[in-house]
């Protein structure tokens, strides 16, 4: 979600500490997570405090008391052989949940460096590593845990380590793959560029992206870890006569004709931890990767310095493509509602060029995707009007809105690689919407396509065509993502950072492209951005945005040399004092690392 | 791709031979007093003796692992020292036994976990919530509990299907299918909790790509975009951990078949291990390692179908 | 072909239940026009082979289909003619004449004869089979003709007639010995039923039909299906549902769980009995054992009624003793000689010089000795101040630590209680198996031999002495007789095999 809420900023280059912090209040916020966590500190500390909390010593066995029912100073009753089963608990306890530690820690030892190196170095490691993960999981884990139970004795602490070994493998790979992406990606470039050593970038840049899956498939496998070692008590292989959870359900296993209530207790035991532990991870999963955008954007949004904005012309007839008037757009319902965008004002004419300006979270995305329909989940038009081709989109059905896209509005998004579904070549994915929109024959679209291929310059279209994401470069991709919005004709295009992506050589080169479909097709663009260079080669006129409310509107020219608002200025001096030699429509991009204050 | 396929089954293979060579050499180990559990307490030395020369066990382990292989190559696995049944016979017998489990439960699998785990995921709210549930239970609740209340309310009281027993497909269809729909129902619960919990991940983690957003703004109907793009993409990873958990099923099904009585390979796995008969472990060790390879080149092949960039990888 | 329909199974018959576990078509051989029922056996023992050297105790049933023994052994002990029609001693008990059937043959037209007996036999005691030491002291079997043969003995083993109705006493066609192999998966004997190898999985399943023109006695069933399970949770709701027609239940809790069930007939069956084998009576391992009162105190130390009554759930009879009630030892008053007395067996550590205790080493098969018996035994023995400690240990690796190496003083097991007592003596009271360090004492010198060379009835009070001298002497710690259920459902009824823990094959019969 925070991708899409914060679509103008780049959410792993922002500074870590704020971040953290939001973790650590995001983790106390979710109740989940509360829950769970606090479930298992309960567990684990019954069990550390066993024999605090139970009377005597869990194999003390008075044979006559077999079966019976509770008494004072044994809450739960007796087992099989007599023994307390409280008592048996909470010391099983600690050999069960000291055993899946032991695997982990074993597990964990082995897959996460494994995974860093693997996935960091590849080449010979990489590929010898992964067999030795194949060979892993092909072994046959009963014959492996009988033959190292042989020699090493039989005790459950050994057979935990050799099922650490064995699941070592699932963090590997987990480890590999996710740092085998981040590889590639630009920050580590950038930091190896920068002359960072292999190791600090390790610590430093990659091990905070596998971090939050890691710590995910910990509380995961834990639970495998503790359902195993009970599954191995039931097979007979497990851990002699030490008190252990799963050899408490064997036990009750084996009675359950006589007293079926007794499974209960390790059973519960066994469940809530395992259960917590799900929980625990899904939550954490919530909170570490997805994150949630609202309270930062709350925080934002309180922290903007209130200033009245430069009021529109209110008696200005509404524009006959896009006219938006006193747009909110909310997060959230009811009190806990958060408003990102306050009242706002938009005009785009027929072949109207309009920019939206502003930094990341000033709402500009915000006020895109209302138009389009498009809001993430959770987020909602909460006042206003909305004005496309005369038809009033707030409120309108999916189905009303679906006849708009595509022909009416469409949209060319800020992130090329990621617009573009991995799964489909780029032909059947121009090809799809044409054919539902315009009804044309597959033949006829796939002619359409490689036309507009063409259209956006692509050299050769019919290479592309077949292509899959992947397989073609950034530049190309936001060709085609432009090639897509023309596809059905549209009157509006709304163009949200198309160039930030990509290299500055190339950005030249699509806004000279959009330059020129718009100027032969008679578009409407509303153009979203943070670049004022952009702005300045492009647009007819300006809207200038800050904490989701228009501070500034007018003709280009006007807002560019005679800033009417303090925010504007602000603006412009940011891009002036980076690079004040270059030409405007190339000045560089300001992206989030030299931000302007606000 | 037929080049990768081919890669990987020589992969395969080399891993066939290490893992038999690993496993020979750990069955070997002596604490498993074969020819005295044959033989019964009161064996005398020499008897003893005599057995352990009978099956070989006075050669040294890699003259008998080289005469292991050398017959393995050649198509034969020897019999069984505990019950004299041809190996390959014996493993033909209860293969299919444990590969109807195993469809079956995947097959289960597959559609109710999509089903549940779409519907969590584009839903969510309270059917979301309701499914989370549903999946936390499913994954706590002891396998053998499940298995039993089932045994007992389906087999036991209502009758409906037989409590033990295997019927071949090849016998009687509806025979076959009234022995295995009580094993499935038991192994499917937790399975259908953990994948349905990955399906509705990946749907939530694939809703929220940009490329979604994209499609929905090109004017395609949601529905359209959630069954060819979202469910293609967000099945790649759930098929990765139905491959894991096909192959679990291959030695884990231990419990069930063992209450419903069924001749299969997880039990088998259980009885021959613990006995020590190597020609039977190796056997099955084998057909693991054949089914791990294959499953895995299925998912790989499916996944790559699914997801154009993985078959570059 | 003929499917079950389950929501009509109710009452299942032998015939469907057969039909659903056998997955077969038309009953048996059909061959004889007559219909009769199938029977379908569960059980948890299986044989290593079908050939006859490796037949033991719990899988006779599986070689009882297909092969005669000599002799046969009914469900009281007694015995009758089978293959052979008369035997008998000469006076010093050192030759058994046996008069065979001249109208028998294998199915191959192999005669059965004189020559078939001697290689059968001959064979037996040169196999690697569990039991061949039966025969150990068979020096000659001298074929006489056709039909009468002589075994030669080195010396008296009253248990003869046992070994030729059992194992040692299975006929199979000599003409087969020559593909050993085979035998083991093919059995080619006399017998009532032929292995039917296409519905049998060696393993799990064994499926036998009506031999034609058999010899002998008609079985009253067409076929037989004796499937293997690994527990009993499986047999017992194969049991409810009519899927099985009969099986032994020896888990406490699992017979309880089939109290009650309709249908089903439930016949005990006392045969296996639980204690601690105490093989160090001259205290070569433990030191303290040797002196008789710390023994006596062991036996005093046990409380074998709680753990009856919690463990087995009262099914089965505290005992002293380690013969069972079909021997002629068995001596009822010696059932209750060591009353649980913590305080009389402290007074005879005391006595013994042991007031402070000590430390007692016992290898523990969790197969056998159960969280429950393990935790009991050791509280109990605590409680006079013996300190037991555990060692776990597996199957295979126990009887070599056990038997082999001799690291330890004593083993709790499951023990069968034979019907013959002179398989009782030799196994548990001569130098040999469970008498592994070879502890003897002068009463059992002075009566063994006469017990070995005179006729069992003869016997009877020398074995009652004998088994006196052993409780008194605590040679054992014994628990109890363990009661196993022998449960049938409506169609079938059986009868308990005196010395076997399952029925013969011969003792089942249709309900009518």
């Amino acid at each position: 979600m925070s991708e899409a809420l914060m679509s103008d900023d780049h959410p792993r280059a922002g500074a870590a500490a704020p971040r953290r912090a939001n973790r650590a209040r995001r983790f106390l916020r979710n109740p989940q997570a509360v829950i769970s966590a606090l479930v298992l500190v309960l567990i684990g500390g019954a069990v550390l405090l066993a024999p605090l909390l139970s009377t005597g010593d869990p194999d003390a066995a008075e044979l006559s008391k077999a079966f019976a029912a509770a008494e004072p100073g044994h809450p739960l009753g007796f087992d099989s052989a007599g023994r307390d089963v409280w008592s048996r608990l909470l010391h099983g306890g600690r050999n069960t949940l000291g055993g899946a530690l032991i695997a982990l820690a074993v597990a964990l030892s082995i897959g996460v460096p494994g995974g860093l190196v693997a996935g960091y170095y590849g080449k010979w490691f990489d590929a010898l590593a992964n067999w030795v993960g194949n060979f892993v999981m092909a072994l046959p884990a009963m014959v492996v845990l009988l033959a190292s139970r042989a020699i090493l004795g039989p005790t459950m602490w050994v057979l935990m380590v050799v099922l650490g070994v064995l699941v070592a493998p699932s963090f590997f790979r987990l480890v590999r793959g996710i740092v085998a992406n981040v590889r590639g990606e630009l920050y580590v470039d950038a930091a190896r560029v920068s002359g960072l050593r292999d190791r600090r970038i390790i610590a430093r840049h990659v091990l905070v992206v596998v971090r939050a899956p890691i710590i995910i498939q910990t509380a995961l496998v834990a639970g495998i870890a503790i359902s195993l070692q009970a599954g191995l008590e039931f097979l007979g292989i497990g851990s002699g006569d030490l008190p252990t959870w799963g050899a408490m359900l064997n036990e009750a296993f084996q009675n359950v004709q006589r007293s079926p209530m007794f499974m209960a207790w390790p059973g519960l035991a066994l469940g809530i931890t395992s259960a917590a532990l799900v929980l625990l991870a899904s939550a954490l999963r919530d909170v570490l990767e997805d994150g949630d955008a609202k309270p930062p954007k709350l925080r934002a949004a309180r922290r903007a310095r209130v200033v009245t904005p430069a009021t529109p012309d209110d008696d200005r007839p509404r524009a006959s493509l896009l006219s938006v008037r006193d747009l909110a757009v909310s997060y959230g319902a009811g009190a806990s509602a958060v408003d990102v965008v306050h009242g706002v004002d938009l005009d785009v004419a027929e072949g109207e060029v309009v920019g939206l300006v502003g930094q990341s979270g000033s709402g500009k995305s915000q006020t895109a995707f209302s138009v389009l329909g498009i809001l993430p989940e959770g987020g909602r038009v909460s006042r206003g009007s909305i004005l496309l081709a005369g038809t009033e989109v707030v409120g309108l059905s999916e189905k009303g809105y679906r006849a708009l896209r595509g022909d009416v509005v469409a949209y060319v998004p800020q992130e090329p690689m990621t617009n573009l579904d991995p799964a489909f070549t780029i032909g059947s994915q121009l090809v799809e919407p044409m054919r539902l929109r315009l009804r044309l024959s597959r033949k006829a679209a796939a002619e359409r396509a490689l036309e507009l291929l063409r259209q956006v310059e692509i050299v050769d279209p019919r290479r592309v065509f077949h292509a899959y994401p992947h397989q073609i470069s950034g530049g190309m991709a936001q060709r085609v993502l432009i090639a897509g919005a023309m596809s059905c004709d549209p009157r509006l295009l709304i163009a949200d950072e198309p160039t930030t992506a990509l290299d500055v050589t190339v950005q030249a080169e699509v806004l000279e492209l959009l330059r020129r479909l718009q100027a032969e097709r008679g578009l409407g663009v509303l153009l979203v951005t943070h670049n004022l260079g952009v702005v300045a080669d492009l647009c007819d006129r300006v809207a200038v945005m800050n904490a989701g409310r228009i501070v500034e509107t007018g003709s280009t020219e006007q807002v560019l040399a005679h800033p009417g608002h303090p925010y504007t200025r602000t603006l412009i001096d940011a891009v002036l004092d980076d690079a004040p030699a270059r030409p405007a429509w190339v000045a560089p991009r300001t992206d989030d690392g030299t931000e302007v204050p606000a | 791709m037929s080049r990768f396929a081919a890669r990987r089954l020589a992969a395969g293979i080399f891993l066939l031979f290490v893992v038999s060579f690993v496993s020979f050499v750990l069955l070997s180990i002596p604490t498993l007093d074969v020819a005295r559990q044959l033989l019964g307490q009161s064996a005398s030395q020499e008897a003893v003796d005599a057995k352990n020369a009978e099956l070989g066990l006075d050669q040294p382990v890699l003259a008998r692992y080289a005469r292991w292989l050398g017959d393995a190559l050649t198509g034969d696995l020897g019999t069984s020292w505990f019950t004299s049944e041809d190996v390959l016979t014996a493993i033909g017998h209860r293969l299919p036994v444990t590969l109807s489990l195993m469809l079956g439960v995947t097959l289960v699998t597959a559609l109710l976990a999509l089903l549940l785990g779409v519907w969590a995921g584009v839903r969510r709210g309270a059917v979301d919530r309701l499914v989370q549930v549903l999946g936390v239970v499913g994954y706590a609740l002891p396998g053998f509990l499940v298995t039993l209340v089932i045994v007992l309310v389906f087999a036991v009281q209502l009758r409906w299907f037989p409590a033990i027993g295997y019927i071949p497909l090849t016998t009687s269809v509806p025979g076959w299918l009234s022995t295995v729909t009580l094993p499935i129902l038991s192994l499917s619960v937790a399975a259908v909790a953990g994948v349905s919990q990955q399906v509705r991940g990946s749907v939530i983690d694939v809703l929220r790509q940009d490329y979604v957003r994209t499609l929905r703004a090109r004017g395609l109907p949601p529905r359209r975009v959630l069954f060819r793009h979202v469910l293609r993409n967000a099945s790649a990873p759930a098929l990765t951990v139905l491959g894991m958990q096909f192959v679990g099923l291959l030695g884990g099904a231990v419990l069930v078949e063992q209450i419903f009585g069924l001749p299969g390979i997880g039990s088998m796995t259980v009885t021959y291990t613990t006995r020590g008969d190597t020609p039977i472990i190796m056997g099955l060790v084998m057909t693991t390692v054949v089914c791990v390879v294959v499953i895995n080149l299925v998912v790989d092949l499916l996944v790559g179908w699914l997801n154009p960039k993985a078959r570059a990888a | 072909m003929r499917i079950r329909r389950f929501p009509t199974a109710g009452s299942a018959g032998v015939v469907v239940a057969a039909l659903v576990l056998a997955g077969c078509t038309g009953a048996g051989g059909g061959t004889t026009g007559q219909s009769d029922p199938i029977l379908d056996i569960a059980t948890m023992t299986f044989p290593q082979s079908l050939d006859p050297v490796t037949a033991v105790g719990g899988a006779l049933p599986f070689f009882q289909a297909t092969y005669d023994s000599l002799l046969k052994r009914e469900a009281d002990g007694a015995y009758r003619p089978m293959l052979a029609t008369e035997w008998t001693w000469d006076a010093g008990r050192t030759k058994l004449s046996l008069t065979l059937r001249g109208d028998v043959e294998f199915d191959d037209g192999t005669q059965f004869d004189g020559t078939a007996v001697k290689a059968n036999l001959e064979r037996f005691k040169a196999s690697s089979g569990a039991n061949a030491k039966w025969l150990s002291g068979l020096e000659q079997v001298e074929v006489v003709d056709a039909t009468h043969v002589v075994l030669h003995l080195g010396a008296p083993d009253p248990a003869y007639l046992y070994y030729l109705s059992d194992a040692a006493g299975l006929i199979a066609n000599p003409a087969a010995f020559a593909d050993a192999e085979k035998l083991k998966t093919a059995p080619d004997g006399t017998g009532p039923y032929e292995l039917d190898a296409s519905q049998t999985t060696v393993g799990t399943k064994w499926v036998y039909r009506r031999a034609d023109g058999y010899w002998g006695e008609r079985l009253p069933f067409d076929g037989v299906t004796m499937t293997v399970f690994d527990n009993e949770t499986a047999i017992v709701n194969g049991l409810k549902t009519g899927q099985i027609d009969t099986a032994v239940v020896q888990d406490a809790n699992q017979q309880a769980a089939l109290e009650g069930a309709p249908g089903l007939t439930t016949t005990p069956i006392d045969f296996d009995f639980q204690g601690i084998l105490l093989f160090d009576r001259a205290g070569v391992v433990t030191a303290e054992l040797a002196d008789v009162k710390v023994r006596q105190a062991l036996n005093h130390a046990i409380d074998r009624k709680t753990m009856l009554e919690q463990i087995r759930r009262g099914k089965g009879v505290v005992t002293s003793q380690i013969f069972g009630t079909d021997s002629l030892g068995y001596d009822e008053a010696l059932d209750s000689h060591y009353a649980h007395d913590p305080e009389k067996a402290k007074r005879l550590l005391a006595e013994a010089g042991h007031a402070d205790g000590f430390e007692l080493k016992m290898p523990r098969m969790t197969s056998i000795v159960t969280e429950a018996i393990a935790s009991s035994l050791k509280s109990d023995l605590a409680d006079v101040g013996i300190t037991l400690t555990w060692v776990d240990v597996d199957q295979g690796d126990a009887l070599r630590r056990v038997f082999q190496n001799r690291e330890f003083s004593g083993f709790v097991m499951n023990l069968g209680q034979q019907a013959s007592d002179w398989l009782v003596v030799k196994d548990l009271v001569l130098p040999g198996t469970f008498n592994l360090f070879g502890y003897t004492d002068e009463t059992v010198r002075a009566l063994v031999p006469k017990i070995q060379t005179s006729s069992t009835e003869e016997a009877r009070d020398d074995l009652r002495a004998l088994n006196r001298n052993l409780v008194e002497n605590a040679w054992f710690v014994p628990f109890y007789r363990m009661t196993y259920a022998l449960v049938t459902d409506s169609g079938v009824t059986a009868a308990p095999q005196s010395g076997m823990a399952v029925p013969s094959l011969y003792n089942y019969r249709p309900a009518v």
